[in-house]
């Protein structure tokens, strides 16, 4: 379809007129702690700055509370001691489970402030219990278009965790801006100075002059067939890399399983989920569950999703209902412990998770700030990251397997500690303002598509780019070959494509930047792809369909003198666990398809010294 | 997939579409007090609007529009 046809659609043709969006009255803002992107992550990371006394403000490219993934979180976990949660046997999973690359020590950290950051969202408001809807009486089959939905959310309106955000705000007494699409962090002198973008409505040039920022703007995966790609547009890796700072964990990138076809309507998959409460979970890791946990999340799911996409995709049965019964319910049967587990009305799903708006493999990519650290503090100075796809701190390793309602958890304790640290930063550091020509080269780079008249439609390209990046043997089943083809086109149509995307409207001027963040995130992904020589957790090399420990690293891309380096980072030898243990026993959960037949394989067990030409070359 | 105009006359001019919208499909006539399913090729099917229209304006269709970035999952 052209582009000229899409302004035709039946949707548009009965609505009035667009009318021009009025540009905000004010443009240049000034502040101790600029915090991007308002989910999780970044609410948490606002309240913790100003609590440490700094001028804060948000900004976030939809409203906080209903952009990004944050809006349709169902669940969160906590770490609870006082009800006997065990410390060893959650790393002891993290560390099998995520086959050995799981950054334990945020694990750790996570920990140390799990149950006070919880306490703060129920004291906010955010985690509110109230009736479901099948106790509600709104409930009738689980189809959209039959029950109720509007009617229980008018219901239980007060109750809707989403304008607790702003309401969170606004009694922190934190200004926040909707619709702010930044673009760059303003860096001078090796410092963060601040960070600028655009009205997206309106396509008005905003500026803010921050001591430091915060980036909590979550990240984005390349769908296995089409799972809603909305808010996948990678922007603070697009950002990051400018920046000269490492990316990590892009090969194992990924949306959660699914192994059917079918309409990929949100609503209909996540209607419950997303209107009734945020189940409260957290304390069902005991040691003796660890291995049929580790089974049973990666398993059972991810070999099927393999052997789905190498043998076909199964229609989708629309009509089933699966109820969530109690999933990440804690093991402490103490009435006064909240973790009671997920226990959504029923919704129909078969075999796929319902299609988290903008949902990755969960903390297991972003921006990488170094192994020691504990707080989100990047290379530049001044700059900030916390968050799901945002803060490359890898806890997930390989994998995600954590309990349920980890994420936003984990994402929320991460913008607490990012906060008060980038707080800290800023009441010891001047204000520096950035050069009027800095402002002027941003300026101009942000508002060219707009000016140019011939091009590309950023709607055509957001298609062409999923259609080169979706099959199932691009992102579910690798080889050297199928990854190195895709590369070709992906640098084809970065180079002969993207620089040609214009937009006819302050609209398409933030789908051509989201465009321009996908296509790097491409070449990042088909790179780490092709850098990991080896099969582990959500990355399937079927040329290599083993684990190798030799790849106990973080693959990270960076800028270089001629485009894109990749190099590996090696991780604690404490997360390795027994590196020279018995292949089958370090590896118990599950066999990759041609896992067993491997000639490799066959030598390691039988303790034969592995050719020399497998080896991967090992970088500082 | 994509959000659909039910009834225009049913939109009591609430902004809750416009306003909570991630994808920015939608504009708003302040003259007139009424949305605008402006740029639906966008919609990423998510709900919020549909559910949250308080003038029970806005539906829901099933039907895939062009761009639908949904179309199949």
């Amino acid at each position: 379809m052209t582009a000229d046809r899409a302004d035709h659609y039946q949707a548009r043709l009965q609505e009035l007129k667009i009318p021009e969006v009025e540009k905000p009255l004010k443009t240049e803002y000034h502040c101790d702690v600029l915090v991007v992107g308002c989910g999780w992550a970044g609410l948490n990371a606002a309240v913790a700055a100003k609590e440490t006394g700094s001028d804060v403000i948000v900004v976030d490219k939809g409203t906080p509370g209903f952009s990004g993934m944050s809006a349709f979180s169902s669940s969160h976990q906590w770490f609870d001691a006082d009800f006997g949660d065990d410390l060893d046997a959650c790393l002891k999973e993290m560390q099998i489970g995520n086959e050995y690359i799981a950054n334990l020590d945020w694990y750790r950290q996570w920990a140390k402030y799990s149950k006070m950051i919880a306490g703060r969202l129920l004291e906010w408001g955010i985690l509110t219990q109230y009736p479901s809807g099948e106790d509600s009486g709104h409930y009738v089959d689980g189809d959209w278009r039959h029950d109720d939905l509007r009617g229980y959310r008018e219901e239980f309106a007060v109750y809707d965790r989403r304008n607790k955000w702003i309401e969170t705000l606004d009694r922190f007494s934190i200004p926040w801006l909707s619709r702010i699409m930044i673009t760059d962090v303003l860096e001078q002198n090796g410092q963060t100075v601040g960070a600028i973008g655009f009205h997206v409505p309106s396509g008005e040039i905003m500026v803010f002059k921050a001591k430091s920022v915060i980036l909590c703007m979550g990240g984005g995966s390349f769908k296995p067939a089409g799972f809603p790609t909305g808010c996948d547009s990678f922007d603070s890796d697009w950002i990051g890399y400018r920046h000269g700072l490492p990316i990590v964990g892009k090969e194992f990138d990924d949306f959660h399983f699914c192994a059917s076809y079918a309409p990929g309507n949100v609503l209909s998959c996540n209607s419950w989920q997303y209107l009734e409460n945020i189940w409260l979970c957290g304390g069902d890791i005991r040691e003796q569950r660890i291995m049929g946990r580790a089974r049973g999340i990666t398993g059972s799911l991810l070999v099927p999703r393999i052997n789905a996409c190498l043998n076909g995709l199964m229609p989708y049965a629309r009509t089933d209902t699966v109820k969530s019964t109690g999933r990440g319910k804690s093991s402490s049967e103490d009435p006064k412990d909240l973790r009671i587990g997920k226990w959504t009305s029923p919704l129909p799903k078969g075999d796929a998770y319902g299609a988290a708006v903008g949902m990755q493999l969960h903390l297991g990519c972003g921006i990488y700030c170094g192994i020691d650290d504990l707080e989100g503090k990047t290379s530049l100075a001044g700059l900030w990251v916390a968050g799901d796809g945002c803060n490359g701190s890898c806890v997930s390793g390989s994998s995600y397997l954590n309990s349920t309602g980890f994420t936003s958890n984990f994402c929320s304790v991460q913008g607490y500690i990012a906060g008060k640290a980038a707080s800290k930063y800023a009441s010891s550091s001047p204000l520096t303002e950035p050069s009027e020509e800095l402002l002027e080269a941003e300026r101009n780079e942000i508002l060219r598509p707009l000016q140019t008249k011939q091009g590309f439609s950023p709607n055509w390209a957001r298609d062409q780019l999923a259609a080169m990046m979706s099959p199932y043997w691009v992102t579910i089943v690798k080889t050297d070959r199928s990854l190195r083809n895709t590369l070709a086109v992906i640098e084809e149509f970065r180079d002969e494509v993207v620089p040609k995307i214009i937009a006819r409207s302050p609209h398409e001027l933030r789908l051509v930047h989201e465009m321009y963040h996908k296509t790097l995130c491409a070449e990042m992904k088909l790179r780490a792809s092709l850098e990991r020589k080896e099969s582990r957790g959500y990355h399937y090399r079927a040329d290599y369909p083993y684990r190798d420990d030799h790849y106990l690293c973080y693959i990270a891309i960076e800028k270089g003198d001629e485009g894109m380096r990749t190099r590996q980072i090696d991780i604690k030898p404490e997360w390795k666990g027994s590196v020279g243990e018995d292949y089958f026993t370090r590896y118990p959960v599950f066999r990759f398809p041609g896992e067993s037949d491997s000639e490799i394989l066959s030598r390691r067990s039988a303790q034969q010294t592995l050719p020399d030409d497998h080896l991967p070359e090992k970088q500082s | 997939m994509s959000v659909i105009r039910v009834d225009l006359n049913k939109c009591i001019g609430c902004e809750n579409c416009w306003n909570i919208c991630p994808m920015d499909v939608f504009r708003f006539d302040y003259k007139e007090k009424k949305s605008i399913i402006a740029y639906p090729e966008n919609c990423q099917s998510c709900g919020q609007c549909y559910l949250h229209c308080m003038g029970h304006s806005l539906g829901f269709s099933d039907e895939s529009t062009s761009y639908a970035i949904t179309s199949v999952r």
